[in-house]
């Protein structure tokens, strides 16, 4: 839950660079069709559900069958319906997770990359501290502190992201700053604020925009771990990670509950990934000129 | 994780008893009463979900340290039977003087502690003042500072002196240990005069008790006890599927038992329960004040579906706050019944015709969410639109319980005999009515059970025609076994487990 | 060496301090009175004072601090607030049951991770390396109690080959039922940990494939693998090593979600308890030996890279920077 994809080392040399390119291209699509389903399925949830979210008249665990179409939970609630608004609180928590990480881990990189000697020891050191704490147990002291809701897991796994987010920045930031032509803007008087905007932001954009698809993935499976520890989204809300907890006790007498919502979390973050996969190949300008 | 549940230990401070006084040991447990040979050197393994904090019932042990230790490690003068009864346990008789203050009682001969120590009335002297020591945490210790003289006038004999009549004085000594007055570390250690004596606690995974070689009364049924922890259902049913355990205390959801039902080798057991869930009103807060508003949401409510999605046909309606093991039990369930009819009608005669808003206060752990979500679906029927502020167990005792900051609440009260709370003004939920108050003090101070069980119906009538809160029902009890055991108990009468009579069959 | 080494470890004693110091700050903010878990139903204003003042939570927070740290200082954890009981014992009954799951777990995965990796580089245009990619991938996505969940079902209810949960009651006395308990929970762990270490091995394999110098050698007349172990091998570990330094130290601190899912008396599901509590002795004591944990994976990570690559040699800090 960590991120350490953030650092992996970029591939190989130019040779099969085209090939990359459509590679790159086809896991793209592949990737936007998977992620972009379970979206639909998000977007459709605030227009129409099969059934109102509360509606407790379908009977016990009637299975799969005419009328739900994965059957119903303990408590007689379609459980199609609750997959459905599962899939919208999983988007809003990798997207809140996120945006939260971007802005926070930006700031904070740019600031270490700036930053020198024994401050830049000080601060990348933190954040090898933070990075090493794991979301949970960050989403834990928050929970204790703010009481379980999606706006504190989102939260904590924001903060914790942004720990990632930042250490990239910085090397992304301090890669830039070594270059001749950002070395003679700086010297001939131009301001640090209109380096990082007209230097520095462009040349990083595109790693970080990989790397911020990638966090999307792990902040949707944070949260569904933080839902099945209770620390998440408080009940009735169907969370996924929520939903396969109280399911867990039916897993073998009625295992739809158990499998349908983490499967479908499964094709969201494998989606989220490949999109994450074909940016890096068609957007990613290590792939173009590596080790500048 | 599971957020830990924390229920009420609600005590009942006043409390009568039919005292029936008979024989000490022996007296039948339930469970499925199958024949044949049994192992006596079995080890029986308990799965629970309530780990002692620490082994001293007056430091904070918590519920569980009860279930394991009470009557098997530790015992009192008196003992609570499962089926609710008080029977004399290291005392062979007791005097009442005819003031009702004074309590003369004779110890058991040949009691033995574990260490080897004879049980003399200096130990029992010792163990009464622990509990109401001024460091005491006891749950109990409010129910005895009626205690004002303790004196031994010989090895045998303990002579108490109460400041007033209290009729419970007995069934509240069932719940004080005796305890050896050199005993040290009793945090982690023990030394009780009961049928098995402290083997081992690993915390957070077990605890294990031996059978004691020089027990005074019948030796357990059993070789070892071991008391299997688990953080939450799904872990605990697992165990028992897997053999892990033998026998659950006490199943917290319905979700497994089919498939335990329809399995011969495991027997579901539908014991009695003592622990109700309220819906209960802040009466001292606006709507709630009035008495009509408080009816019309009891009638709007109906209980039965509600026990129905939660519990899917286990559990009971009661319509009070009194379990059937009371001895003022009455089925009130026709006092304010699920009526919308009435319910709007009640609305608008207390003004509130278009209904009104109130933020109900939800723990954050099952069943409360999920009865929170149902009310809501029935008062907005009746007009009235519920938003649900979903809380921690700590915020609730800060919040709720010390501060009185709250309209409605939901809250699980686990104890018997715990009406009696009604009569205090002070309580959280802030009921203050002369009457009740009045009766339940007579109550306490009666001469008799019979006098004490006829004020406590009218105390628990009374409250039930006042809707002072909405009782919306009483948890089932389901003790889950494997079909090789017996002799278990299966109702659990304040979370105590007897495990000296579990017989398991070679 | 000698001057890193000391350099390094100043940083470590500072680093240790500054934590503690935020540990104990942080968790006084959090709102909740302790005192609630020890008090019940019917507890007088009284009694709850008397809750306060046993557990000194009643006295002045530096009071407080400075207590702890002389507690720290002479090698002693402190006293649960709920339990009354020594945290310093129950924390290292616990580790045996965290540490040996962590380190196999993390073994395992590197044991599957390394081969598969390689492979999955090297041989990347046959089918199998694009499955073992493609099983990776997979890997990442699944969420690790699900994973659980489902073996618990497959091996544990179904086929009955394993315990489902638990640890037994003898420990490490009884090694048969110990590890057996284990069992279940390091695959779980070792799998979804691999997946992603499945990645970055491949990535670092695929940079060294690439690179001048293993041209060089294999141009000058080296065997593939002679070029690989010599040159390669060194230089792909470095990166490796880093990842696998924040892996081992995040999986230590996180296995409180598998703790839950096989109930396993660990680190993890004491802390769980401490928080839902307010048992600030439990949570400050589980914290700051976690913390400690970490800080010394990164250094012995940092320590391995040096001796590997000397080229790290006189930077602070090694590795992925």
């Amino acid at each position: 839950m960590t991120g350490t994809d953030a650092l992996e080392p970029a591939r190989p040399k130019n040779a099969a660079r085209a090939g990359r390119r459509v590679r790159g291209t086809a896991t793209l699509v592949v990737g936007c069709v998977l992620a972009g389903a379970i979206a639909l399925l998000a977007l459709v949830s605030l227009f129409w559900l099969p059934f109102p979210a509360d509606d407790t008249s379908g009977g016990r665990l009637t299975g799969p069958g005419e009328g739900h179409l994965l059957g119903t939970d303990k408590l007689g609630r379609d459980l199609f319906t609750q997959v459905m608004t599962g899939s919208r609180i999983a988007v809003e928590a990798g997207l809140g997770s996120v945006l939260i990480a971007a802005v926070i881990g930006v700031t904070l990189g740019v600031l270490a990359a700036f930053a020198q000697g024994w401050l830049d020891d000080t601060l990348s050191a933190f954040l090898d501290i933070l990075i090493a704490f794991p979301t949970l147990l960050l989403a834990m002291l928050i929970v204790a502190a703010r009481s379980a809701t999606l706006g504190s897991a989102v939260l904590a796994i924001g903060l914790a992201q942004s720990a990632v987010v930042a250490r990239l920045a910085r090397i992304l930031v301090k890669r830039v700053l070594a270059q001749d032509y950002i070395t003679a803007a700086r010297t001939s008087g131009t301001s640090w604020p209109r380096t990082v905007l007209g230097h520095v932001l462009p040349n990083i954009w595109p790693t970080l925009v990989v790397n911020l698809a990638l966090q999307f993935g792990l902040a949707v499976l944070a949260e569904a771990g933080l839902s099945y520890l209770g620390l998440g989204a408080p009940p009735p809300n169907a969370s996924w990670g929520r939903m396969l907890q109280e399911a867990q006790a039916t897993f073998t007498t009625a295992p739809a509950g158990a499998l349908a919502p983490g499967i479908l979390l499964v094709l969201l973050v494998i989606g989220v990934n490949l999109i994450a996969d074909g940016l890096r190949d068609t957007l990613d300008p290590a792939t173009r000129r590596r080790r500048t | 994780m599971n957020i830990k549940k924390t229920s009420l230990y609600a005590t009942a401070s006043a409390a009568a008893l039919a005292l029936t006084l008979t024989a000490c040991s022996g007296s039948g447990s339930g469970g499925s009463a199958s024949g044949g040979s049994w192992d006596k050197n079995a080890t029986v393994n308990i799965g629970s979900l309530y780990e002692p904090q620490n082994l001293d019932n007056t430091a904070g042990g918590g519920q569980g340290v009860t279930e394991a230790l009470n009557g098997n490690v530790y015992e009192g003068l008196f003992k609570l039977t499962d089926d609710g009864k008080v029977d004399k346990l290291l005392a062979t008789d007791h005097k009442v003087s005819a003031d009702g203050l004074t309590y003369t009682f004779t110890l058991r001969d040949g009691v033995k502690f574990h260490s080897g120590k004879q049980l003399t009335s200096d130990d029992v002297k010792y163990s009464l003042e622990k509990v109401i020591a001024d460091d005491s945490q006891s749950a109990r210790k409010s129910n005895l500072e009626v205690i004002k003289d303790i004196a031994t006038p010989d090895a045998h004999t303990v002579k108490v002196t109460l400041s007033q009549r209290s009729i419970s004085f007995v069934y509240n000594l069932s719940y004080v240990w005796i305890i050896n007055s050199q005993a040290q570390n009793l945090k982690t250690t023990e030394d009780g005069t009961g049928p098995y004596r402290l083997d081992k606690w690993t915390r957070g995974s077990a605890l294990s008790l031996n059978r004691f070689a020089g027990y005074w009364g019948d030796a357990a049924r059993n070789q070892k006890a071991v008391f299997h922890y688990y953080k939450d259902a799904t872990a605990l049913n697992n165990a028992l599927l897997t053999n892990a355990v033998d026998v659950v205390t006490s199943e917290q959801s319905p979700d497994s038992l089919d498939q335990f039902k329809n399995n011969q080798n495991y027997k579901v057991n539908d014991g009695n329960s003592t622990t109700k869930l309220l819906l209960a009103f802040n009466d001292k807060a606006k709507p709630f004040t009035d008495v009509r508003v408080r009816q019309a949401v009891s009638a709007a409510i109906d209980d039965k579906k509600l026990l129905e999605s939660v519990w899917g046909g286990y559990g009971k309606l009661i319509g009070s706050m009194v379990p059937p093991t009371d001895p003022w039990y009455e089925d009130l369930t026709e006092v304010n019944a699920h009526d919308p009819a009435r319910a709007k009608k009640l609305l608008a005669e207390a003004g509130y015709a278009k209904g009104f808003d109130f933020t109900l206060d939800t723990p954050n752990y099952d069943p409360h969410p999920t009865a929170a979500t149902f009310i809501k679906s029935e008062l907005a029927k009746v007009g009235i639109t519920v938003t649900i502020n979903t809380i921690t167990p700590d915020e609730w005792y800060t919040k709720v319980y010390k501060n009185h900051d709250f309209t409605a609440t939901l809250q699980e009260h686990v104890n018997d005999r715990d009406l009696v709370w009604y009569g205090n003004p002070d309580f959280y939920w802030g009921y203050d009515n002369k009457q009740v108050t009045q009766w339940v003090r007579q109550a306490e101070e009666a001469g008799s059970a019979a006098e004490q069980t006829e004020l406590l119906k009218k105390v628990n009538r009374k409250t039930a025609e006042d809707a002072a809160s909405d009782w919306l029902y009483l948890y089932p009890q389901i003790v889950v076994a494997d079909s090789k055991l017996s002799g278990y108990p299966l109702n659990g009468l304040n979370s105590q487990f007897y495990a000296y009579d579990i017989k398991k069959k070679g | 060496m000698a001057r890193y080494l000391l350099r390094r470890l100043v940083f470590l004693v500072v680093s240790l301090a500054l934590a503690s110091v935020v540990l104990f700050v942080l968790l006084r903010l959090l709102p909740g009175d302790p005192a609630n878990a020890l008090t019940s139903v019917g507890a007088s204003p009284e009694q709850i004072a008397a809750a306060r003042h046993a557990i000194g939570s009643d006295k002045p927070l530096p009071e407080q601090f400075t207590h702890w740290l002389g507690q720290l200082a002479s090698g002693d954890l402190g006293t649960s607030f709920v339990s009354s009981l020594p945290v310093g014992p129950e924390v290292s009954a616990r580790l045996d049951v965290t540490v040996p799951l962590t380190l196999a777990a993390f073994v395992l995965a590197v044991l599957i991770a390394v081969p598969a990796g390689f492979v999955a580089a090297h041989k990347r245009h046959t089918w199998y390396g694009a499955l073992l990619s493609g099983v990776s991938q997979l890997g990442i996505a699944i969420p690790v109690f699900w994973l659980g969940m489902i073996f618990i079902a497959v091996f544990a209810l179904n086929a009955g080959w394993l315990p489902a949960g638990g640890f037994p009651q003898d420990g490490w006395s009884a090694p048969a039922d110990a590890i057996r308990s284990l069992v279940l929970p390091v695959v779980t762990i070792a799998l979804v940990m691999s997946a992603s270490l499945i990645r970055y091995v491949r990535s670092a394999t695929l940079d060294v494939l690439g690179s001048d110098y293993l041209r060089t050698a294999r141009a000058l007349g080296s065997s593939f693998g002679g070029a690989m172990w010599r040159h390669g091998l060194r230089n792909a570990s470095v990166p490796v090593i880093s990842v696998l330094g924040i892996e081992l130290a995040s999986t230590l601190l996180g296995a409180v979600v598998v703790e839950s899912v096989y109930a396993l008396p660990g680190l993890g599901s004491m802390l769980a308890t401490g928080i839902a509590q307010h048992d600030y002795p439990v949570i400050q004591g589980v914290l700051f030996v976690s913390t400690l944990a970490v800080l010394l994976i990164g250094f012995a990570a940092d320590l391995v890279q040096r001796i590997i690559d000397p080229r790290l040699r006189g930077r602070l800090s090694g590795g992925a920077r």
